[in-house]
């Protein structure tokens, strides 16, 4: 139902959401911001179980923004994502585990690289180029695999992702309304609207 | 009745003072020496070795210089058997942020961690302080080289060159007087680290058995650990000139 | 097993031991990534290989982190190949009523050289071979390969040869497992690591 993309380039990541609100078939709300900002460069987007995804990406944007206080240092994307991992994985075997699947997009300043996590429910983590979460992954890791270079421009990644999209609102049964994307990149993050 | 106030040892005294820290801190005063000095290339950690009697095994691991992470080393100087239960703490504590972020824990975290809990046995009562100071010595992506001391209190401080343990006032009047404001080099380093304590050490004679010695530094991106074995301090006295006659003798 | 695909085999050879993993980490039939690793050094001349559900690969592999490093840490020595065999089966066994999802294999050289693999179960049953073992969703496909190209006393570059083949035409015939290799071949004064291109369908 819902799609989450994520797009690394050269000294940037794009990480896109569709706005859609859903409580089983019925579209609650168009609007619906499913991003949080963890800190000045990494940002989590979540989907799956409604409440569980706000209050999971809450959750870990409040221990990242703790962390920062506590120390003065900025969490590296990687131990932030690490960090989400560690927390879904232990939940997973609780009594009643958080049911979301994340991707993390950050700009690990230390190392001047952009960084780009796919995380599923279950809690495996893996660090890639591109990803993408929901019904629209069927459609469109193909298509960023035949698109997608290492050194894309950040112009070349959004005219990517209205690919994406595109072939989504052609191919797809379900309604997709707008999409909104966050670009990470040095400078810090900021939002698109598509 | 009286037994409620009595056995809280931890209270302060009516000038303000903890006493029991302060005896922590004055059995630490007796305990050997322990040095670490801050380089351009490295940080060098040495310490004094009381061997009680030669009768005693000498082959487990030293009881000075302790790995507490694959980024830091420490120094000891105190009672022993707190050490190793503190040193336990950190270690694990370091592990379980490797295991939490896959990432080596920042320094100053790890001795804030343990300071922490050294604090807390100066408060709740009943208990007695950790009689033990550390040195540690670290490397870490955000500040680079990096030389910390703590004490029973759960104080710490960076320093460039400080000494804990007997004879710290003669000891760190030399370290202030030998360290140049621009710094010094690795080998700068570790021969004022032998000279200081040659100098400060009640033993007459400083052979290799007497001596902990241990460096850290990066290569290629990576830290190197390195605890000298008993040829290496041996090779680093004989370069200083500084091998007991005795110990010459029996060669 | 089946969820995120993978497979990890091991070989012993003269005086050095191989072992190989897959690179696809999957989500049912649609691959998520093809540079996820399942095999992961424990010592200098240690493996450990954990093909299985991946969330689990991940925790394992940084809680066997953990302990292999307390073990360093206070032994003042490496783990030895067999103790390390004893250390997954006890920490798996702890799940003996709610198990992690991976079949484990260790391979390495003792302390005298010797080759040592083996593999466990789900819960931590250890099996000792002395050829090889196998792990994961190809594990039909691997026992055929080997049973037909191993033989003993492989020199490392035979071994790397042989365990190479092994695993690659194993992966061809499952599509859960492939999309890329890597083989680790240990001997007592090295340790060769090559990354193996293969077929990305």
């Amino acid at each position: 139902m819902e799609t989450l993309f994520g797009i690394t380039g050269k000294d940037f990541v794009i990480a896109a959401y569709d706005t859609k609100a859903v409580a089983s078939i019925t579209m609650m709300k168009i609007g619906e911001d499913k991003s949080r900002n963890l800190n000045d460069h990494s940002v989590m987007l979540y989907s799956g179980e409604p409440g569980d995804g706000v209050h999971f990406a809450e959750y870990i944007e409040r221990n990242v923004k703790l962390n920062g206080i506590r120390h003065g240092l900025e969490m590296s994307p990687k131990a932030v994502a690490s960090f989400a991992r560690r927390e879904l994985a232990d939940s997973l075997r609780s009594r009643k585990p958080y049911s979301v699947n994340l991707l993390i997009a950050g700009y690990d300043v230390k190392k001047d690289t952009p960084a780009l996590y796919w995380m599923d429910h279950l809690a495996s983590s893996a660090e890639v180029p591109f990803a993408a979460h929901g019904y629209g992954a069927y459609y469109c890791l193909s298509m960023m695999d035949r698109y997608h270079r290492p050194d894309i421009t950040e112009e070349e990644g959004i005219k990517l992702l209205k690919m994406c999209i595109n072939e989504l609102r052609t191919r797809m049964i379900l309604n997709m309304p707008d999409f909104v994307a966050k670009v990470v990149t040095k400078e810090g993050i900021r939002v698109v609207q598509l | 009745m009286s037994r409620r106030y009595d056995s809280r040892t931890t209270i302060f005294s009516p000038e303000g003072r903890l006493y029991q820290v302060e005896y922590a801190m004055e059995a630490i005063s007796h305990a050997s020496t322990a040095l670490g000095i801050l380089s351009k290339e490295g940080v060098v950690i040495a310490a004094e070795k009381k061997v009680a009697s030669k009768l005693l095994d000498q082959t487990t691991g030293g009881e000075k210089v302790y790995i507490i992470n694959d980024n830091m080393i420490c120094g000891v100087a105190g009672i022993t058997s707190d050490a190793n239960i503190l040193i336990d703490y950190v270690q694990r504590s370091a592990q379980q942020y490797l295991y939490t972020f896959n990432e080596d824990m920042p320094c100053e975290q790890l001795v804030q961690k343990l300071c922490d809990l050294k604090q807390g046995y100066t408060q709740y009562g009943g208990l007695r302080p950790f009689g033990v100071s550390f040195i540690y010595a670290g490397w870490d992506e955000h500040y680079g080289f990096q030389l910390y001391h703590s004490d029973p209190s759960g104080n710490y401080s960076g320093w460039k060159a400080t000494c804990i343990g007997a004879n710290t006032a003669a000891a760190q009047g030399i370290l202030r007087q030998e360290y140049k404001d621009e710094g010094l080099t690795l080998q700068e380093a570790k021969n004022l680290a032998i000279k200081v304590l040659s100098k400060t050490m009640d033993t007459t004679a400083l052979g290799p058995d007497k001596l902990e010695f241990a460096t850290l530094e990066i290569k290629d991106g990576r830290v190197i650990r390195r605890i000298f074995s008993t040829n290496e301090i041996e090779a680093l006295l004989k370069e200083n000139d500084l091998l007991s006659k005795t110990d010459e003798a029996k060669q | 097993m089946e969820y995120n695909g993978g497979a990890v085999v091991a070989m012993v050879g003269k005086n050095c031991v191989a072992i190989a993993c897959d690179k696809r980490l999957g989500v049912q039939a649609m691959t998520i990534s093809t540079e996820f690793k399942k095999i992961f050094q424990a010592t200098p001349k240690t493996y450990l290989g954990l093909p299985g559900l991946a969330t689990d690969v991940q925790t394992l592999a940084e809680k066997f982190r953990f302990k292999i490093n307390m073990y360093k840490l206070k032994e003042e020595r490496e783990i030895e190949p067999r103790t390390l065999a004893h250390l997954v089966s006890s920490t798996l066994y702890e799940r003996r009523f709610g198990p992690w999802f991976t079949e484990p294999v260790v391979a390495g050289l003792d302390k005298n050289n010797n080759p040592f693999i083996c593999n466990t179960d789900t819960i931590g049953c250890i099996n000792f071979a002395k050829d090889f073992v196998v792990s994961g969703t190809s594990t039909n496909q691997l026992y055929g390969m080997c049973e037909s190209l191993w033989e003993p006393d492989l020199e490392p570059e035979d071994l790397f040869e042989t365990i190479s083949q092994a695993l690659m035409n194993a992966v061809d015939r499952d599509c859960l497992a492939g999309w890329g290799a890597e083989v680790v071949v240990i001997t007592p004064d090295k340790i060769i690591t090559r990354t193996l291109k293969s077929r990305m369908d």
